[in-house]
Formats: structure tokens, sequence, C-alpha cells
């Protein structure tokens, strides 16, 4: 059963859900407490211990659901036998005795009344030759014993048994699925099947050949069967060394061609890059040497100097942290870097609380209300949506953040620029970048484009960069997070 | 009811008899809990006659916390109970509730243990003066030095400690319930603090060595409103919960365990709005609290059915925002009408 528990944890893992050992062990623990015996009661044990997220939690619920599919077979034909009806039942009575009698009538008409279900999709293939209920024959081979039986349970365990042969869980790419499920099959006897099929509808007699029209529908079932569980199984185990790789050149590929498709998999890059830099940065703590006494300590380590206070001690207080201001250009050609800035910024909320962010293409606005109120995502969509339109003007947005917020910068403060610096030949204004420099700490313009092109035509780059502190090409995330890394190691 | 009967004992006069019986009536409520929290659907009745109505989710995780001696992380957006399940636990166990709540700064000193230097400090100045008696007739430093080793460290005994939550929840001797509120509001470093309790229910005093829990480890409830991720180190060694928003039957039956005096109808009204008010793009979406406080609300008002004034009149109870309320203004009549409708 640990086989169970553990290939199911395997395929956690494979949908993105970081389990340690120690959580492995735990959930073993926990599988000893309650038992396989009720679904639902495993779901919630094994959800307790297991993700640990919000998200992890909705990917946990679905790979559950795929991995233990079984118990759903179980309860679908309990379901179907329930409402069998006594028509069919009656009809495949016969063929039910033509079985054998070794099992009792009831569960013969029930059976009838499951099998109405399954097949009915291979219902339109029976045109072939009517044969009309009658006695059928027995089969001899093994697979077609087992398709003959009707039960789903021993099947299913069948085809379980099969894949582990042939090693299903090492499939890795889509194309295999054909392979396996030949392979599967193969395991399980269909050459024999096959064989007996073809003879029995040769043969003169009847129940024979209603034998095998019976087979030839089961085994087309049974194929349906084998493909969805292959299909199941590559979603659960294939191996995720192909994201891997594309997480790998996400990171270097230019931010403007980043497909959209993949936004949702570089958002994930840069939690994951925001949350290396957070650990990096947030452990640094400085001991102030002001602000509140610190009686009890002080109190506690002058007790070696026979209570005469002469060490003090103080109430460590942060100094409010620093500010930042990150304006970003979001018209058209500079829209997609903004927002991956945007969320790298904002994803290092912990380390870095006070980001206030503008956007503007012509007139400037402020959106940190936007980041505040929505999810990442809503709010970098809205900005984009809101301010992306009408033509650059660098002038007018250094004019509106001027009139708007030039009072708040102080020298804790970092300002963050991010654009092109082309501004349709218009006045570039850059006694107010100027003004900007003088009052911040630091003045940091990240451009998109390459540094040979940051003078050619209408860009003012020249003229701008002689007032900031530092003007960076920024166009990947590799970039993006070495920048942010800088930021973070000189502002605090 | 435990306590009472310990202290009718305590003045008994007989004391073997008293050592028996107090054994035996330890005994009887360590009994009742385990057959409390022998299974979910125990639990879950049992969270029910407290009037807490919990997903049995919620309940498997009560169980796995008695079952396994893990500590339970539970997350949730503000006011869906994660503070009062805790409480719950305690009262339906019987077990005294422990509560450390968190918030930027708190230390060790705050949460585990504080040494009670002024009384250090007094009994060092008094003590001051017998220290002649005790060195009388020693010769030399090396000797002096040996007698005052003899008295060992008696400053930094438990005489002198004072116990704050964690180290007292290890104390309780029939065990108790734990609860660290709000656990996101605390620095990094004292979630680090906080491994040793989770994992092994001990803590290190460097001074003394290391405190265990006594019989019964207590259980522990850790809550967070996710202001800031949770270390995954924190993470491993506890299960996880998390309590999201209920849905419109499960509140329906919270209103009605928590105001029963509110009819059916009325019931199903107001939940109905709050759940379309939860769809809605707000700044902060009502929970069951404010659910509860407005059914409260309407109570009082002898309300018989929602209309579109009353709800714009009492809006307030339910969204704490400003800016909510203007917003959601316009929509009231909409809302209303579906919540009367269906």
């Amino acid at each position: 059963m640990d086989r169970t528990l553990t290939s199911f944890i395997a395929a956690l893992r494979n949908a993105d859900v970081r389990i340690s050992t120690a959580e492995t062990l735990d959930a073993m623990s926990a599988v000893e407490l309650c038992g396989y015996r009720n679904r639902e009661f495993l779901k919630d044990t094994l959800a307790l211990v297991l993700p640990k997220t919000p998200d992890e939690k909705y990917t946990f619920d679905e790979t559950f659901d795929q991995f233990f599919a079984f118990e759903d077979v179980k309860g679908e034909s309990v379901v179907t036998v329930s409402d069998g009806d006594g028509e069919e039942a009656e009809g495949e009575g016969g063929a039910g005795q033509g079985q054998g009698g070794a099992e009792g009538e009831g569960t013969e008409g029930r059976k009838g009344g499951g099998k109405k279900k399954k097949f009915s999709a291979f219902e339109e293939q029976q045109d072939e030759e009517d044969l009309g209920p009658g006695e059928m024959a027995q089969p001899r081979s093994t697979l077609g014993k087992l398709l003959m039986q009707d039960s789903r349970v021993e099947l299913t365990v069948n085809m379980a048994a099969a894949a582990k042969e042939v090693s299903l869980e090492e499939i890795q790419v889509f194309t295999q699925k054909g392979l396996y499920t030949r392979k599967i099959m193969e395991e399980m006897g269909l050459a024999d099947l096959q064989q007996e099929i073809s003879v029995v509808r040769q043969s003169p007699s009847i129940p024979d050949r209603r034998l095998g029209q019976e087979l030839k529908k089961r085994r087309e079932w049974l194929r349906e069967q084998v493909r969805d569980y292959v299909e199941k199984q590559f979603l659960l185990h294939a191996d995720a060394t192909g994201k891997k790789l594309r997480e790998e050149l996400l990171r270097k590929v230019k931010l403007s061609n980043v497909e959209h498709r993949n936004f949702r998999l570089v958002q994930e890059v840069v939690f994951r890059m925001a949350k290396r830099l957070v650990a990096l940065h947030s452990r640094r703590k400085k001991v102030f040497k002001r602000g509140q006494l610190h009686v009890s300590r002080t109190l506690r380590h002058n007790m070696s100097y026979d209570g005469s206070i002469f060490d003090l001690h103080w109430k460590s207080v942060k100094i409010d942290r620093p500010k930042v201001f990150a304006i970003c250009d979001v018209s058209g050609s500079v829209a997609n870097y903004a927002r991956f800035m945007l969320m790298f910024l904002y994803s290092l909320e912990e380390v870095m609380p006070k980001v206030r962010s503008f956007a503007f293409s012509s007139d400037l606005a402020e959106v940190t209300d936007l980041f505040e109120r929505n999810k990442l995502e809503d709010a970098i969509a809205k900005t984009l949506r809101d301010y992306s339109g009408g033509s650059t003007d660098y002038g007018q947005a250094f004019e509106d953040f001027r009139n708007k917020c030039l009072d708040e910068i102080d020298n804790r403060t970092t300002i963050i620029i991010l654009g092109d610096a082309r501004n349709n030949y218009g006045d570039p204004r850059t006694e107010i970048l100027k003004e900007m420099y003088d009052r911040s700490k630091r003045l940091i313009w990240l451009n998109p484009e390459s540094r040979n092109t940051w003078n050619v035509g209408d860009a003012e780059m020249r003229k701008y960069s002689a007032y900031v502190h530092q003007a960076e090409e920024c166009n990947s995330l590799t970039h993006l997070e070495r920048i942010v890394g800088n930021l973070l190691r000189t502002i605090q | 009811m435990l306590y009472i009967v310990t202290v009718d004992l305590d003045n008994a006069a007989f004391c073997a008899e008293k050592s028996v019986l107090r054994v035996v009536v330890v005994g009887g409520t360590v009994t009742d809990i385990d057959k409390l929290a022998g299974s979910v659907s125990n639990l879950q009745a049992g969270f029910e006659s407290h009037r807490y109505i919990c997903s049995s989710q919620i309940a498997t995780a009560v169980y796995l916390a008695y079952q396994l001696r893990k500590p339970v992380l539970v997350e949730g957006p503000a006011g869906v109970g994660k503070t009062e399940l805790a409480k719950t636990t305690a009262e339906m166990f019987e077990l005294p509730l422990i509560r450390l709540q968190c918030y930027e700064g708190l230390d060790e000193a705050k949460a585990i243990y504080e040494w009670k230097y002024g009384k250090q400090l007094l009994y060092t100045q008094v003590l001051k003066e017998t220290l002649d008696e005790v060195l009388q007739g020693a010769k030399g430093f090396t000797e002096s030095v040996n007698r005052l080793h003899e008295f060992g460290d008696i400053f930094f005994s438990e005489e002198f400690m004072e116990p704050r939550p964690l180290l007292k929840a290890l104390n309780e001797e029939n065990g108790c319930v734990l609860l660290i509120d709000e656990v996101d509001k605390s620095d990094h470093e004292f979630e680090s603090l906080l491994l040793e309790i989770l994992s092994e229910y001990q803590v290190s005093i460097p001074e003394i060595g290391t405190v265990k829990a006594k019989a019964e480890p207590p259980i522990v409830f850790l809550t967070s409103n996710n202001t800031r991720e949770i270390s995954d180190a924190l993470k491993r060694r506890c299960l996880h919960l998390y309590i999201p928003f209920p849905d419109s039957d499960l509140e329906q039956r919270i209103i009605h365990a928590r105001v029963p005096e509110i009819p059916p109808e009325l019931r199903r009204q107001l939940v109905t709005f709050i759940q379309e008010l939860r769809d809605l793009d707000l700044k902060k979406l009502p929970a069951i609290s404010e659910t509860i406080d407005w059914a409260r609300t309407l109570l009082l008002l002898h309300t018989e059915s929602l209309d579109a004034n009353l709800v714009r009149d009492t809006l307030n109870v339910i969204l704490k925002f400003q800016e909510d309320i203007d917003n959601v203004d316009a929509e009231i009549t909409t809302l209303t009408n579906k919540a009367i409708k269906n």
C-alpha cells in the first residue's frame, strides 16, 4: 500500500506540489490511521498533510481524482447495477445461462444491465450480422474470459498490472501513448484474443459467432479503456524535464518575445526569483543604537555589573523601510517589459513593502491602488488596459510626476524608470529629471532596448542618462533579477 | 469541571484516598477526549454541539492533529473562524486555551520565558549581606569561589523564571490547546523559534536545559492571514488546513447555529445576498463573522424579509470600506431581488 502512496506523491511532485521526505512520512502515518477504505476521508487527510498552499490544494484535488480513479470505476459499476433495467436483464439472461450456471440468476441479470451501458457506444457496429439473442459459446483465451466476466474491477486491476509490467510510469512524451497502449494490450493477452476471435468468427456454429461478435465489441471497448488509462498516466507521470528546459529558456529570452501562453510560466519563474531574493535580503537585521530603552534586557545584561546600568540595550526600532517609486512606460512597445517589471517588484513585497508605481504613455497616473486591491495579474492587466493608449510623451509624464509627488521623494527613495526614452521628438524636460535625481537616493533607468540603439532616432537616452545614477539594459528575466538584486543590496 | 473536583479533593483529609481518586478523575477526562477525537463524525457532532459548524475537512484536521500529535496551520481569509476553531476545540475537550498573539517584534522573552530580573536583582542585594557568612573562614580566592559554586545557579532556576505562553502550554499537566494567532504578523526569526516546540514539543532554555511537555503535549493551532508567506520549514511541521468561505448551505447552517432566532426564509435570503456579494470585486469581502453580525442586526430590527432600503441602511455591518459600500450601492436593488427570488 505504501507503494501506492509513494507513486501518488511522485505524481503530485510532477504536478509541481513540493513535498519533502518528512511530509511523505507524515502522509504514511496519516494513511495508517485513516486507511484506504473511505475515499473522501483519505482525500481530506492527504489534503491536510501534503499540499501547503491554496494553489497546491487545487492541484492536489485534481491529481487525487485522477490518480485514485479506480475507486470511481467501482462506484460506477455499483450505480449501473442499481439502475439496470429489467427488460435488458431478461434478454441477456439467456446468454448468462450459457456462460455457465456457477453464478446465481440475480447476478447475471444485473450484469446484463451494466453491460448495456458500457457498450452502448459500440452498438452501431452490430450491423454486420444479426444473430439475435441466444446461446453463446464459452471464450477460451484468458483475456476473452476476463472480458466476458463483466467485472470491471478485475479488468482494471489486470490493466494496472500490465501497465506496471511494461513500466508505463516511464512514459515521457505524448507520442509514446500509442505504443504503450499496444504494449499493455499485448501484455494482457491480446494475441490470444485475436486468435480466438478470428477462429470463432469463421466457425459454423451460431453461438460461436455470437461470441465472436461480442468479443470484438469488447476488445474495442477495452482498447478505449487502455488508451484512456495511458492518457491519464501520461498526465501524471510525464517527466517535468521538458518544463524545466522551457523555464531555462524563458529566463534568457527577450521579454517582449514571450508568448502569451507562456505568461503563467514566466510568472512562476518571476515568483521563484523574487522568493530567492527575499530569502537573501530579509535576513539582515540591524541593531539600532537609539530609540526606546529595552529595560528588561538592559537590566538582565547588567546583572553581572552588580546591577549598575552600564551596558545599554535598545528596543531595536526598524527605521521605516526604503521607498521605491516605479515609473513605467506602458505604451505599446514597452508594455510587455513593464508587465514583468511590475510583477517582479510586487513579488518582492516582503522586503520592499513601499513600492509606489506609476504608469504612463502620455499622461502619468498612479496605479499603486490597483495593485493593493487586485490580484497581481489583474492589476497588471488593468494597468495596461487603462494607460497604454496614446503616444509616448516623457516630458508630460515627468511634469505630471512633479506635480503629483515630487515632494515625497527624499533621500531614502529609489526611483526606477522603465522606458525606451523614445519621446517622439517632444521636449524631454530633463530639468525635471534632474530635480528627481537631486532629491532621490538613487535613480535607475532601465531600458529594454539594447545599448547600441539607445540614441538612435527619437530616443533621448543620451540626455537623460546624465541625470541618472545608473542606466541599464533590461530585457530578460536574468537582467531583471540582477538589477533588482543590486537594488536590494543598495537600498537596505 | 475537572478543576473543581480536584480542589475539593485537596481539601479532603485522607491523603492516600485523595491521590487514588485524582488518578481516576484525570483518567476519566483523558478517555473522554480520546472518545471524542476517536472519529471524524464524533468530532463534527462535538463541534456542532458547541455551535461551531464545520466541514468534514476541518474535523479531519482536528482528528489528525490529535491522533498524530501534529500542529495545525490554519489559513484562510479573515473572519472565517480560524481563531474560533481553536477556541471551540478547547471548549469541547474541556482544556485550557493558551493564546499567543503574534505581532512584529515578538521575541522569545515574550513568547517563551523571561527571567524575573527585578526579583533577581532584589535577591542579589539582599543576599549581599549574607555573603560574608557564607565565605567565612574561606582562605584565598579559589576557595571562596568554590564555596559559592556549591550554591549552584540559584538565580537561574525556575523560581526566577517567568513562563510565557509557549512555556506555560508545555507545563500544563493535562494538556491544553495552544493558539498561536496570526503567525504571519511575526518576524522570520520568530518562526524559527517556533520550530523546536512544534516538532518536539520542547523548548531549550540555555540556563536550565530542555523543558519537555508534560504527559499530554498541547494541541497546537497556528493561524495565518497570508499577509506573508510562511516559511517552508514551519509548514513542513504542520498539517495545513485552508478554510475558504463556506458555500451557501454550510453558511446557512452556521447562521442557524449562531443566530437560531432568525426565521429560515430571511436566513436564506441574507446568505444568498452575502454569497452574491462575494462574487463582486471588493476590497474586503464579507466573511462569516460579518454574516453573523448582519443576521443579528436584522433580528434586532425585526426584519421579515430583505428589501433594498434596509440593505442600504445596514450595509456598513457587512462592508468595512466606504469605497466598497459606494461600489455596491448601485447594485443593491438587483442583488436584493436576486436574493429574495431564489
